[in-house]
């Protein structure tokens, strides 16, 4: 009897270390996601598309460098069918590094999307502003009146500013559009200026950003567009939605180049083993009802024409507002370095 | 020099353990990016300076909340004594980055504590008045409440075996409760001290998903920042010297710290049964306040945030595949501790039948990588494995084999057992130090083959140093992030990865679903082993 138990453990011990070996092989109709983008409501529309389409969508989520960086090595052999990430830069970053490959170039896509916001590798699927947050008790129209970017540097502001860190990458794709289109002297004399106008040491995210000016701690606030509707939207409770009440959108650059924006982006990885339902799936993600499914649950601007912002957006943020049409977004990765630089030069925490 | 079997094997094991450490060193001769030389020097002086920092002020704390109520369970009797004495271990269930979630949770602007204000007061504007546990002030706190136990454990340990000849000597000489424990009780606990404090220093070194969320730069955050975003080989090399160099000195005072308490241990007659003191009024009142401040801070507030969240946003409860996350983080744990001890047990027993220095040496070094950030360790882990591929795999003809390895459990769980195999090691380690190598001498006497003496005499004998190490390791590894987020496979996800990425994306109250459910199944395998983690160390 003992003698059996100890064989049945033995077997079964054999048993795990052998399903341990065995992965799965199979050729299956699927694609690979290496998603840097967790929110809840992109895991449903994945659902959707496999129901519509029968094609499975694995995901890997994790943080976008160590996604980058497993990309990079598997190289040839790479598992990764498409790279989805919540800024342009990123994307243009991985281009730069030769990881990526042309093909998202279908009728489907072209007609979808603006050039601005397109290469033949990676495509914005959703958009989003980083723009100014202030406070109506604080801050005067006539104080905002033309308000820019580049008036964040502005000694008035002296002691009134808040933004996140420089390594966080919402920043260095703003410092990086500002290079494009100032230099990298004047920049780098900007970023010292809006230092300078810091009322805290960088801390926190952007929510975090939003609620120092409810909270008082500052009168002015950078941060992206859809953390105030998340905040109006009470999915963050209810004093968060009295919080983002006491805060005003501000869309700077209206009157020159236009306001600052920014995408998630889906790129197609060079050595894609699933290249068809890789771009299969980028069409499905910018078909209408994918970006109002996008629009009404992450708060992002749609990047189809014919598709309106949620609700809590247009009311709140305006719709009528100059897009930066102009400064192509694959020069936020080539910048993203002399971005850091700068910031760092200047003592940006 | 004996070559066998177990000779070969260990030296293996060994080799393999030793592969993350050789990548990172390997790749100090590679070229170096454009990443602006002129900064770097800047960079690296504030990594050491906030790494300093935190492992100093860290230290201190643990240090004094370990001690502390170690020493109060240990010697007195106070209300609740007795249920302080395996509660406060229930820290180990709360990981530094769910402390830094809970943190700032409560302390926001407009988080749980104005909430409260708010109720308890009436509408006001409460902000101002809260103060922000966030930065390196939120870090050091997390990472110390979680991380104090260590030194609590040991400490307690030592304590309890410290006889009452000792405390009647403090007492013969007139010396006052304070002068006694600071002239006779604690320099007798010292090792046992320093043990836990060098386990504490390590993980605060290697620590990254709190530092990661509070964005300070640390070596290890700067390490994993050079390297993934700017291809700095060179530069993450230059950062990883210096921790390395901390790490290195931080091993060897452990192990010397270790041989003291050998010694300290074997002091064998005129141990007499201490008896505790009890405590009455003001002192008691004192004991169970500080004890209890520790336990609610340390485990009831982190807990208590996180089933808050819960309940104000069930939504995210109904999100969850719990049975699916437990499975999976099941089957991480039965399948690495069964691996972990299997090799450890053969590495140790053929260093033990083969007594070589080679061997001793590489097993020696190859206990290094636990002091390797998990971070850092899955990064050298993919490196390797992507250059052995690409120049000698394929170079022979063969198909890649960076799928057997990269996104699979196979290659999980590899690297859970480079990282924790020193854990397990030592473990038997120490075990085996209290069996003298006359029993395996009369057993060949007695004709058992090697085999049977390894099975039939070893394994009896180390089955309470087993178990306490496969409960070390199921909590390291019920609580893993890193590793287990650079390399698991497609669809594959943990109570801590779930948690993590919530929080990185903002979702702070989606996050608490999966961080409840840690700490309540990390909790939950604390109670049922407390029994043995109290005890195997006054063995």
């Amino acid at each position: 009897m003992r003698r059996n138990g100890e064989r049945m453990k033995k077997v079964t011990i054999f048993a795990i270390i052998t399903s341990l070996f065995v992965s799965t092989f199979s050729i299956a109709n699927e694609v690979n996601v290496f998603n840097a983008r967790h929110y809840k409501a992109d895991s449903e529309l994945y659902s959707k598309f496999t129901n519509l389409t029968g094609i499975k969508v694995n995901l890997i989520n994790g943080k976008s460098g160590a996604l980058e960086k497993r990309i990079i090595s598997e190289g040839a052999d790479t598992s990764a069918d498409l790279y989805i990430t919540a800024d342009a830069g990123r994307c243009g970053a991985m281009d730069a590094k030769g990881t990526l490959q042309g093909g998202l170039t279908s009728p489907a896509i072209k007609a979808a999307v603006p050039k601005t916001f397109r290469t033949s590798k990676w495509v914005g699927i959703a958009k989003r502003a980083r723009i100014i947050y202030y406070s109506p008790e604080r801050v005067t129209g006539a104080e905002l009146s033309g308000m820019t970017y580049e008036g964040l540097a502005d000694p008035k502001w002296k002691g009134r500013l808040v933004i996140r860190k420089s390594s966080n990458i919402y920043n260095k794709s703003l410092v990086a559009s500002l290079i494009k289109n100032n230099g990298k002297a004047a920049t780098a004399a900007w970023a010292e200026g809006v230092v300078a106008n810091m009322a805290r040491t960088p801390t926190g995210n952007d929510r975090a950003q939003i609620m120092a000016v409810a909270a008082g701690e500052a009168d002015i606030a950078v941060a992206n567009t859809y953390y105030l509707a998340l905040m109006l939207s009470g999915k963050k409770g209810a004093e968060q939605q009295e919080a983002a009440k006491k805060v005003k959108a501000f869309f700077p650059n209206q009157n020159d180049r236009g306001t600052h924006m920014n995408v998630s982006c889906a790129a197609l990885v060079k050595g894609a083993p699933n290249k068809t339902n890789a771009v299969k799936l980028v069409e499905f993600l910018l078909t209408p009802q994918s970006q109002e499914h996008f629009t009404n649950n992450t708060f992002e601007f749609p990047m189809i024409d014919g598709v309106s912002p949620s609700p809590l957006v247009v009311n709140n943020l305006g719709l009528d507002f100059k897009q930066d049409m102009k400064t192509k977004l694959d020069s936020y990765g080539k910048n993203q370095a002399a971005a850091v630089e700068v910031m760092t030069a200047a003592g940006w925490k | 020099m004996k070559f066998n079997s177990w000779f070969v094997s260990s030296f293996l094991i060994s080799l393999i353990v030793l592969i993350p450490v050789i990548t990172v060193f390997a790749s100090f001769f590679e070229a170096t990016s454009n990443y602006y030389e002129i900064l770097k020097n800047t960079f690296l002086i504030e990594y050491i300076f906030n790494s300093l920092t935190l492992l100093l002020s860290v230290l201190l704390l643990t240090f004094i909340i370990g001690t502390g109520a170690a020493y109060l369970v240990s010697f007195y009797e106070f209300p609740g004594s007795n249920f302080f004495k395996w509660a406060l271990i229930l820290s180990f269930a709360v990981p530094p980055y769910i402390y830094a979630y809970s943190l700032t949770a409560f302390f926001e602007n407009y988080g749980t504590a104005f909430t409260i204000l708010k109720n308890l007061f009436g509408e006001a504007n409460y902000n101002k008045n809260i103060p922000k546990f966030d930065g390196m002030f939120g870090a050091i706190l997390s990472i110390s409440l979680s991380l104090y136990a260590y030194v609590y454990i040991l400490a307690r340990a030592s304590f309890l075996y410290q006889s009452q000849n000792l405390i009647d000597l403090g007492k013969n000489l007139g010396f006052s409760r304070f002068k006694s424990f600071f002239k006779v009780i604690l320099p007798a606990a010292r090792p046992a001290i320093v043990a836990g404090l060098s386990l504490v220093a390590m993980e605060t070194l290697a620590e990254f998903g709190a530092v990661d969320f509070f964005s300070i730069n640390t070596l290890t955050t700067g390490i994993y920042n050079s390297w993934i975003y700017f291809d700095d080989l060179a530069f993450a090399n230059r950062v990883s010297f210096f921790l390395l160099l901390f790490i290195f000195s931080l091993f060897i005072l452990e192990n010397l710290s270790r041989r003291r308490a050998k010694y300290h241990f074997n002091s064998k007659g005129g141990f007499k049964q201490k008896e505790k003191i009890k405590l009455f009024g003001i002192d008691a009142y004192l004991a169970f306040g500080f004890c209890f401040f520790i336990f609610f801070i340390s485990f009831l507030f982190p807990l208590s945030q996180m089933l808050y969240w819960t309940i104000k946003f069930p939504e995210n409860l109904f999100d969850l595949k719990i049975t699916n996350l437990i499975l999976n983080t099941l089957y991480l744990v039965l399948l690495s501790s069964l691996v972990l001890i299997i090799f450890s047990l053969i590495s140790n027993y053929g260093n033990r039948v083969s007594n070589n220095k080679i061997l001793n040496f590489l097993s020696t070094l190859s206990i290094s990588g636990y002091a390797i950030p998990g971070v850092i360790l899955a990064i050298a882990f993919i490196t390797f494995i992507a250059w052995f591929d690409d120049s000698i795999v394929k170079s022979f003809g063969f198909s890649s084999i960076k799928k057997i390895f990269i996104g699979s459990v196979f290659g999980l769980v590899l690297v859970y057992f480079i990282r924790f195999y020193s854990l397990a090691f030592n473990g038997i380690k120490s075990g085996y130090e209290k069996m003298n190598i006359s029993v395996d001498e009369s057993a060949y006497l007695l004709g058992y083959s090697k085999r049977k003496t390894f099975t039939n005499i070893h394994i009896p004998f180390l089955r309470n140093s087993l178990l306490f190490i496969i409960i070390l390791i199921s909590l390291e590894i019920i609580r893993e992030l890193p590793i287990t987020l650079i390399l698991r496979p497609f669809n594959f996800e943990t109570f801590a990865t779930t948690a993590y990425i919530s929080a990185s994306e903002d979702l702070l109250e989606a996050a608490a679903v999966p961080s409840l459910f840690l700490i309540l199944i990390a909790s939950l395998f604390i109670i049922v082993t407390s029994k043995y983690i109290l005890r195997e160390n006054h063995e």
